[in-house]
């Protein structure tokens, strides 16, 4: 027979968000119940600031590993339901502890305990004490000793007023907000590590991630496509129900290759970008931009050029990345697992369009004087007529 | 669909892949089992062999070793007989499965020998024999045909003069693009070092390759397992895609004459074509007396090759490349700025590659469209930047 388990998940900040808690709650419990599989013997139940979730122990593994990916989960444990007696409490504990005995000398233990049912007729401490006694009473000789700063193993118990679960294995979530519950952004992917990091954090603070990508075909190969759909697919797992637009760029670095200054053309490329991204942000009403630049780290994110492109918008910039060096950048994209599809070489300009010596710090009345010289409202017109739009859960 | 990147890769010919199904079905047992069926795969691995040695000329001086393809081949034949300090030679315009597998000696401090100066007028020229005798050489790694020039190694002459002047030095072939474009004897073996090929290069399917080589030699094996194939390359041989090279190698023979005539009309007709296109095009693959390779490589400054490629490709024209564009990744191709050209007419070029299964009425459409886009992207190259 199928044994039951529990999974009991803690919110990370949801737990702060006073008369907007049960809004906050209900979207997490979407999200995890879109994350799992659908499967009829689940059942989710919300009780005393937690979720829980009761399934078979044959599934339970499979699916606490789901849990990993949801954004607005501090962490879960995968506990077992059993009656609010100590002797039932202390056996199951002693069955959990004993394999950890095994081929050592010691090992430090403790018993915390959470009791939301206050007509419980033990307290918290008290439950700590007979559970923790009985535990040592048995296995004590076999090295069990009770530190409760430096526990190897804590046995938790939640004592509720339906029911008590114990656990012991505490799993990190990513923490932050529940995706969905701050809205949908755009974010710009350019195939680099940066931008990927930047809309996982973003996903993280309860934003589903959108993303545009300015695609240089066929000047370059289809490569670039390919890789920010990679990208996206990855950065989707956090959240779901993603869209990729894919705008045709071509024409339009065409166009301020040919009519602008050298050295302005990466802000120039950047400026059109920026409209674009804002045009088609507002149609599909999402309330911010987010990009991957780090402050200083390529002449365009100098602190005059940031603005320089800022300026074209009015909608907000998030750029979750700008105070952040290369390296921690680069241990997120690894932690995240796009670090691998972003360094894949594809290049993602041609040299054709690349500047010399790109300016570092773009002059407004130079750039809008550059912008004059081709027709920008037309070939910003044409590439949104272009542009394709992907559902990234179908890809 | 035109297809003119077969130096890369061929098309399957549709017997092929039609007679490969059924040795899917037929053949799937274990080559090496005692029981019947193994018994029965080990047989058609002995006939196929039997019948790759008839097509080619292939004595029984020489062994031959299945292999994934020419890489490994390449690899398994080099460090084989070389690694870890006897000495190496190569023109270094060979392809990187043999530079790369010559160059990671370095770390013995025993670095290949670079012919390239020897390189005249697309092949080796013999005055650098002495230098093979003086060094001490003990294999000379030189490609059969080059894949981005085109240039053909004769190597039944440089085996007579390596025999006269520097007999110590033994030469070993990449011979993948050779097969089915030109002719083998057994004339061809005497002498010959190692020899390796790939079925994909000709038709046939990809993932299995052949080592050929002279059975004198003692290898060191670099692959350690059962005892297949003399213990030198383990591992439970593919028996289908062993069926499928031989008579992927068969049908290349048979036809070798026809095809050969195929591609000098193919290659004729594109060399005229690209002459008709009145435009500042620089040949730089060979196409001399000897027999056609169906590879022509030629470069267009200052219109990237790889941005021409990438418009071809709108028109569903494939077309190969030694070098790449962009401002981030590949460098030029080492094989072009090897025989003297500037990294810019290097990243200029375009390799187009012919098969059997080529027309002229695809050359055409491909001139078109060729045309089209250089005159389209023209411009973009050749305006200076807008600096005030």
């Amino acid at each position: 027979m199928n044994e039951k388990r529990t999974i009991l998940v803690r919110y990370d900040e949801i737990s702060l968000k006073g008369r907007n808690r049960k809004y906050f709650e209900k979207t997490l419990l979407k999200n995890i119940k879109r994350s799992l599989p659908t499967d009829k013997e689940i059942v989710y139940r919300v009780v005393r600031g937690r979720i829980l979730i009761d399934l078979n122990q044959s599934v339970a593994d499979e699916y606490q590993a789901l849990l990993k990916k949801i954004p607005g989960i501090a962490s879960y444990s995968v506990g077992i339901s059993v009656e609010p007696d100590f002797e039932k409490m202390s056996a199951l504990g002693i069955k959990w502890i004993e394999p950890f005995l095994e081929g050592r000398d010691k090992l430090n233990f403790c018993v915390r305990t959470r009791r939301s049912a206050k007509n419980f007729p033990n307290t918290s401490p008290e439950i700590n004490f007979e559970v923790g006694s009985r535990i040592m009473a048995q296995l004590g000789p076999k090295g069990l000793v009770v530190n409760i700063n430096e526990s190897e193993f804590t046995l938790e118990i939640e004592i509720g007023t339906s029911e008590t679960i114990l656990f012991h294995n505490r799993e990190a979530g990513l923490c932050g907000l529940p995706v969905g519950s701050s809205g949908n952004i755009l974010c710009m992917l350019s195939g680099g590590i940066d931008s990927p990091v930047a809309a996982y954090l973003m996903a993280c603070r309860g934003c589903r991630v959108h993303f545009i990508f300015f695609d240089n075909q066929p000047f370059l190969g289809r490569g670039g496509y390919e890789k920010v759909k990679k990208l996206a697919k990855i950065i989707n797992r956090f959240q779901g129900r993603a869209k990729l637009f894919i705008v045709p760029f071509q024409d339009i670095q065409l166009s301020i290759r040919d009519h602008c200054k050298e050295e302005n053309r990466i802000v120039l490329y950047r400026r059109m970008m920026y409209r674009i991204a804002e045009k088609i942000a507002k149609d599909q009403e999402m309330p911010g931009l987010v990009t991957g630049e780090s402050l200083g780290q390529v002449a365009s994110q100098t602190l005059e050029n940031l603005a320089a492109v800022t300026c074209v918008t009015n909608m907000n910039i998030l750029r979750p990345l700008i105070g952040m060096n290369k390296e921690s950048i680069i241990k997120l994209a690894r932690k995240i697992e796009t670090y691998e599809v972003s360094i894949e070489p594809q290049p993602d300009c041609c040299s054709v369009f690349m500047p010399n010596n790109p300016s570092t710090r773009g002059k407004i009345h130079f750039l809008e004087n550059d912008e004059s010289k081709f027709p920008l409202e037309k070939l910003e017109e044409e590439a949104l007529k272009n542009m394709e739009t992907l559902k990234v859960d179908f890809l | 669909m035109i297809y003119l990147d077969n130096a890369a890769t061929t098309l399957m010919d549709p017997q092929i892949i039609s007679s490969h199904q059924e040795y899917m079905h037929d053949h799937f047992a274990n080559s090496g089992a005692v029981y019947e069926i193994g018994l029965d795969a080990k047989n058609k691995i002995e006939e196929a062999t039997e019948s790759i040695r008839d097509s080619l000329g292939i004595p029984n001086t020489h062994n031959l070793v299945y292999t994934s393809g020419g890489t490994e081949s390449n690899n398994l034949f080099i460090k084989g007989l070389c690694f870890p300090d006897k000495k190496t030679a190569c023109l270094g315009l060979e392809h990187p499965s043999i530079t790369e597998t010559l160059r990671s000696f370095k770390v013995y401090e025993n670095e290949p020998l670079s012919l390239l100066k020897y390189f005249k007028e697309g092949a080796l020229d013999y005055s650098c024999l002495p230098l093979l005798k003086e060094k001490k050489i003990r294999l000379l790694c030189l490609s059969h045909i080059n894949n981005e020039l085109g240039a053909i190694t004769d190597s039944i002459s440089l085996v007579r003069h390596l025999e006269k002047e520097a007999p110590q030095t033994r030469l070993f072939l990449d011979g993948v693009q050779a097969i089915g474009k030109i002719k083998f004897g057994k004339s061809m073996w005497s002498g010959l070092a190692g020899f390796s090929l790939s079925a994909h290069k000709f038709h046939g399917p990809k993932g299995i390759g052949l080592l050929i080589y002279d059975s004198k030699l003692n290898l060191n094996s670099q692959m350690h397992g059962g005892k297949q194939q003399f213990g030198l390359r383990a591992g439970t041989l593919p028996v289908p895609l062993i069926l499928s090279l031989a008579d992927s190698i068969k049908l290349a023979v048979a036809r070798q004459q026809e095809t050969q005539n195929r591609l000098q009309e193919l290659q004729n007709y594109f060399l005229q074509g690209l002459k008709k296109l009145n435009k500042p095009i620089l040949l730089n693959s060979f196409s001399g007396d000897h027999p056609s390779t169906g590879i022509v490589n030629f470069s267009f400054p200052p219109v990237e090759g790889e941005v021409m490629l990438h418009h071809l490709e709108k028109e569903k024209i494939y077309v190969g490349l030694g070098s790449a564009c962009s401002a981030h990744s590949k460098e030029p191709s080492k094989i072009l700025t090897g025989i003297g050209l500037s990294s810019e007419q290097a990243r200029c070029s375009i390799r187009v590659s012919f098969s059997r299964n080529n027309t002229v009425a695809e050359i055409d459409s491909f001139f078109s469209a060729f045309s089209e886009n250089y005159d389209k992207l023209l411009p973009t190259f050749t305006k200076k930047a807008v600096n005030k």
